[in-house]
Formats: C-alpha cells, sequence, structure tokens
C-alpha cells in the first residue's frame, strides 16, 4: 500500500467462540509492557485481573495474580490468569496480563474453554 | 462477503482456523480501511465475529496520540497512548445513582495526577455507560490530555457512541 502513516502501534485481534452453549467475545491486544485479554459472555468487562511475573533469582518464576476491579472471591478467575502469564513468560515474553473475564458461568469447563481461546489466538 | 485484497483473505482465513465452532456457524466481515484525511488520521475497524474495535492516530504538537476503541454492549475500553504504546494507567468509571453522578477509581498504576479520572469521569458523562480508561499520557501535560480528549470524543460522537442531549437531561 505504501504510505506515510504509521502502523498502529497496538497489535490486536477479536474473535468469538461458543462455550457451553454462551456465545464468548475475545479480544486480545498487545501494548509495549501488557498484553490485554477481555473474555465476555455478559456484555461488560467484568472482573479484571492483574498477572505480572516477579523478579527473583531463583530458576522458578514466581507470578503475583490480583484481582484489580470485580469478583474477589472467584477461585477460579486467578487460576485462569495464572495460567495465561505462565504461558507468557515460558514463551519468552516480558509483559505483563491485564485479564478481563465477564463470564456467566465460573465452571472449569468454561475456564479451560477460554485458556485454550486465548493460546489458539495467542499474541505471544 | 466484500473481500477485496490478498491481505483480506489471508487474515480471514487465520481467523477462520483459529475459530472454535460447536455446531454454530458464523459470518464473518473483515473490513480494513485505511482512511487518510489532511490531518494523517488512520482509521481501522474491525468487524470480526462481534466486537467492534476503533483505532486511530493523530499527531499534537509533533506528539503521535493513539487511540483505540473498544465497545461492548454495556460498556467502552478506551485506550490512549502518547508516543508510545505503553498500556498506562487503569481507570474505571460509571455512572452513580441517584442523581447523574459519576464514580471514578483508579485501578492500576495510580498515581496522584488526575489526568486519567477526569477523562473517565467525561467519558462516562457523555455515553452514559461504564467507562474502563487506559491512558499513558503523562502528567503534568494539560494541553495533551485536553486534546486526545477532544479527539477521543470527536470520535465517539462519530461512531454513535455519546447520547442525545435530551436523554442526558432527565433522570
Amino acid at each position: 500500500m505504501g504510505s506515510s502513516v504509521p502502523r498502529f502501534p497496538v497489535t490486536h485481534k477479536s474473535l468469538s467462540l461458543d462455550i457451553k452453549g454462551n456465545k464468548t467475545d475475545v479480544v486480545l491486544c498487545s501494548y509495549d509492557d501488557h498484553f490485554l485479554v477481555v473474555a465476555t459472555q455478559i456484555g461488560a468487562m467484568g472482573t479484571i485481573l492483574h498477572a505480572r511475573k516477579e523478579e527473583g533469582v531463583s530458576i522458578e518464576p514466581t507470578f503475583n495474580v490480583s484481582s484489580i476491579f470485580g469478583k474477589r472471591d472467584e477461585p477460579m478467575l486467578p487460576a485462569c490468569a495464572r495460567k495465561l502469564i505462565e504461558h507468557i513468560s515460558t514463551s519468552g515474553s516480558p509483559k505483563s496480563l491485564v485479564l478481563s473475564l465477564g463470564l456467566k458461568d465460573h465452571s472449569v469447563e468454561t475456564l479451560r474453554g477460554i485458556v485454550s481461546a486465548v493460546i489458539d489466538n495467542r499474541l505471544w | 462477503m466484500a473481500s477485496g485484497g490478498s491481505d483480506v483473505d489471508a487474515v480471514s482465513k487465520a481467523l477462520n482456523s483459529a475459530q472454535i465452532f460447536a455446531g454454530k456457524q458464523q459470518q464473518q466481515q473483515l473490513l480494513q480501511q485505511p482512511d487518510f484525511n489532511h490531518k494523517g488520521v488512520d482509521v481501522e475497524e474491525e468487524n470480526g465475529a462481534g466486537l467492534e474495535i476503533t483505532c486511530f492516530s493523530d499527531v499534537f504538537n509533533d506528539v503521535p496520540l493513539h487511540f483505540q476503541i473498544l465497545r461492548l454492549p454495556k460498556q467502552i475500553y478506551v485506550w490512549i497512548g502518547c508516543s508510545s504504546a505503553k498500556l498506562g494507567n487503569l481507570y474505571a468509571a460509571a455512572p452513580t445513582r441517584p442523581k447523574d453522578t459519576v464514580s471514578v477509581t483508579s485501578i492500576l498504576g495510580g498515581t496522584s495526577d488526575n489526568a486519567g479520572t477526569g477523562i473517565a469521569r467525561r467519558l462516562v458523562l457523555k455515553t452514559g455507560l461504564n467507562v474502563i480508561l487506559a491512558s499513558n499520557i503523562p502528567k503534568n501535560s494539560p494541553m495533551l490530555q485536553a486534546e486526545a480528549e477532544k479527539l477521543l470524543v470527536q470520535k465517539l460522537i462519530h461512531l454513535g457512541y455519546t447520547r442525545q442531549k435530551a436523554e442526558l437531561s432527565s433522570s
């Protein structure tokens, strides 16, 4: 195409899939220092979690995962964030993750479906 | 499905292979329309499978500004990038009863500056929706903040995401 306007600096991907009968919209964005993953079934971002790799000297990396907005009592949500940040880290990317989950159910199957959809379409 | 150009086909194929279906057929439309006007604004809209993401850029005083708007049915996510593509600070804002007031809070990376909170608050007033705003505009740059907000609101009006004045005055 050849133009002088620079490319937009953030790459993104948007898809929709069906998980246990619920239409799930997934959006992935890649910023300089973060990945943003939005997975919603309720038309809103829902609970937002932040996951990052801790700086440390040990061989095994540790991660800090916390809910920064929304539910704090659903154990599967930080588990989902933990799975994704570990995948990001082992892929070699130093970026942190902001994960937004607006789900109708918090079952293991739903979260597994989301994790596999995100990993299949990952930007890292 | 109108699609011209081999790169559109390639992206469509990539998206198709990445999708997981459960007995449901979905039609995808991938629109890529780079649109250059005299200000050098680049607009991309992707209507793939449900969610619209609008990306555009502009320049103010030699500073590149980048914008992303993600429209969810009940919420809007906005990212404002100033020079870099860092995520920046995250703010959440929502309309609050009983009157048309707005609550805002910083949820990630918040400092003592009110750059993002002001913008998030006014976006809620204009759209009537919950807003999640990510912004890496440096503090102590009010001109940049004002210009970024102005460009953003212009785009929101253009996309039809703002509410009419009649709705605003009713409570």
